[in-house]
């Protein structure tokens, strides 16, 4: 009865226990293992193990050479083992085991090894998985370019990464022997504290700022600061972990930026202000020479009568008409509040043709116009009007010689862009040569007697100011078409 | 056509009252003149002018850009002083600003807004004008 319930309490442990015995007869060179053994083996009970067959179970390499020498050593020297190594079963899987051997003497000889078996697949495993984990866990913390500290409830740090006592210049015993607060910038103490509080108390999670510290030469280093506190399974607090990106280059460069806006735009302004007042105060100079001359006329006519006063007449009115020009360009720049709204393409163009009649009567130029009565674009009328007046009058006025101006205006239209085409049958103009200078003030390409090539400048600034571009293909003696991109009302 | 009997000229501008005077008496256009060179001169002036009881200018050529006190202060004043003899004023500038043409319509005395240069054709206007009210 006892011998029965011992033999049960040791099977009951080696199944619950996943641990098998097993046995080596040193004389009969036979060995036995119990039905646990097998089992871990992945054998069927009626298996016989020899000791080569034993031995061809364990993985090839570090496990089967460990175990041969193991082996041999027990019988040969007497030393027993205890070692976990990796068996491959039958089916091919791979397997964590403990193997124990004692060896027994009798006549100083050793005549058996009898030892255990125990499956321990899952426990190293898990703790390979978990080494792992916290290898990697570890080193992230360690090599994050980020820095990073794992802070107690107090402020004091527990940890330190590389990067964090980088950012500060102390060595990480430096670092570790200062809390918190001492590296703090003395401005930003009170900031996060309410958020800190919170996080203790459960009200919160995490929180972000921008926060100053000082390093270790006393200058000042802006990071960002993110927090998150880390509570155990009953949602008491534990410890804070903290990543602080160090931003001060971010902030130097923004602050550059900022201040160079800042002088562009103050420089702009001066600008603006600087072509306002050269534009009225030459205008004031203008209007006197003009009214001076006009008194001359009437007041003096004979001193009117040579070859000089003509002269000065038009290099007056020439004057007048630059100051003019220049107080265009000044004001579009200015006015960058003028309202955008929906305009009626087609009626737009045809009043501006109405508003030509006169010359196209006298260069006998046909303008025809193929553009649906319902478009609607966005745009200032006063702009709207000046651009569409300026594609046609030049288009007239850099006719070839020998032949009328013919215009064709059509529209291409796009999701939400309309590109209003005004083609002519001109002159052109050598974009190789000019293109880069089309647009800019005071370009002309044509030795035409009117030419004061003012009028694309303003038009290209027109157009940009309601959204939109001007592109341009022309051929010299063949024409020009202008592509003027708008947007659409819808 | 009635002709202005007084027609004052406010403007710092040496040039421009010469020529502007030089105007009026080719076209004929008033009897006498006065010469303000800023608006606080004007006001100063015509304050006391009003006071005595003397003859008043029926219209003003006003310029805005002056210094000491320019026409838009000049007007602020102006305004405040009660008159028995309706004055009518124009403001003379060579600013093509429509911020100013938009200020100036603000004011009710103000009749126009005339952009230098002005020429006889602009005085016989203003003449015109003036003699139909």
């Amino acid at each position: 009865m006892q011998k029965q319930s011992k033999v049960s309490l040791l099977e009951f442990i080696q199944k619950h226990a996943t641990i098998g015995t097993w046995e080596y007869d040193v004389e009969l060179d036979s060995v036995h293992w119990s039905s646990e053994t097998k089992k871990i083996h992945e054998v069927s009970v009626d298996f016989e193990p020899k000791v080569e067959s034993g031995i061809s179970f364990y993985r090839i390499g570090y496990s089967r050479t460990t175990i041969t020498k193991l082996f041999t050593n027990c019988i040969e020297k007497h030393e027993d083992f205890d070692i976990e190594l990796e068996i491959v079963t039958p089916l091919g899987i791979n397997k964590w085991v403990r193997v124990i051997g004692m060896p027994i003497i009798e006549n100083y000889k050793c005549c058996k090894v009898q030892g255990l078996f125990q499956d321990i697949d899952e426990k190293t495993k898990n703790s390979i998985a978990l080494n792992f984990k916290e290898k990697q866990l570890r080193q992230t913390f360690e090599s994050a370019l980020i820095g990073m500290a794992i802070i107690d409830l107090e402020g004091n740090w527990i940890n330190v990464n590389r990067s964090l006592c980088k950012t500060f210049g102390y060595s990480t015993e430096e670092l570790m022997s200062l809390s918190f607060t001492d590296i703090t910038h003395p401005e930003d103490l009170k900031k996060g504290y309410k958020s800190r509080f919170d996080m203790i108390n459960g009200k919160l999670d995490d929180y972000e700022t921008e926060k100053r510290f000082l390093d270790k030469k006393g200058d000042t280093i802006w990071t960002q600061l993110s927090t998150s506190i880390v509570r155990d399974d009953n949602g008491q607090p534990l410890h804070f972990v903290a990543q602080i990106s160090d931003i001060s280059q971010i902030k130097k460069s923004s602050n550059k930026v900022n201040q160079l806006l800042k002088t562009t735009e103050n420089q702009n302004k001066r600008l603006l202000n600087f072509a306002h007042i050269v534009s009225h105060n030459l205008r004031s100079h203008y209007a006197n020479l003009d009214m001076l001359l006009d008194i001359v006329k009437i007041d003096l006519p004979e001193t009117t009568e040579n070859e000089v006063f003509p002269l000065i007449l038009e290099a007056v009115n020439n004057l007048g008409e630059t100051v003019e020009n220049l107080n265009e360009v000044a004001s579009i720049n200015i006015k960058t509040d003028n309202i955008i709204e929906s305009l009626n393409l087609s009626d737009y163009l045809n009043k501006a043709k109405k508003s030509i009649a006169a010359i196209i009567l006298d260069s006998k130029s046909i303008i025809e116009i193929d553009v649906n009565k319902d478009l609607q674009i966005l745009g200032i009328p006063a702009y709207l009007d000046s651009i569409i007046l300026n594609f046609l009058t030049n288009a007239i006025k850099y006719k070839k010689p020998n032949e009328p101006a013919k215009i064709d205006i059509s529209t291409d239209i796009t999701d939400k862009k309309i590109v209003l085409k005004i083609k002519d049958n001109g002159q052109g103009i050598d974009l190789e040569k000019y293109g880069e200078k089309l647009f800019g003030m005071y370009k002309t390409f044509h030795r035409h007697e009117d030419s004061r090539g003012l009028g694309l400048f303003i038009t290209k600034n027109q157009v940009e100011a309601i959204g939109g571009k001007i592109e341009v293909k022309s051929k010299v003696n063949e024409g020009t078409t202008f592509y003027i991109h708008l947007n659409k009302y819808e | 056509m009635n002709k202005i009997d007084i027609a004052c000229i406010i403007d710092d501008d040496p040039i421009f009252i010469f020529g502007a005077k030089r105007m009026m008496e080719l076209s004929d256009f008033c009897n006498s003149f006065m010469i303000f060179k800023n608006g606080q001169e004007a006001i100063n002036n015509l304050k006391s002018i009003m006071l005595a009881g003397e003859e008043i200018p029926e219209v003003i050529l006003l310029d805005i850009n002056m210094p000491i006190m320019d026409g838009w202060e000049f007007l602020d004043e102006f305004t405040q002083i009660e008159s028995h003899k309706l004055i009518t004023i124009y403001i003379v500038s060579s600013s093509i600003d429509p911020v100013d043409l938009q200020r100036a319509k603000r004011y009710e005395n103000v009749s126009n807004f005339i952009i230098k240069p002005i020429a006889i054709q602009t005085l016989k206007n203003i003449l015109q004008e003036v003699s139909q009210d």
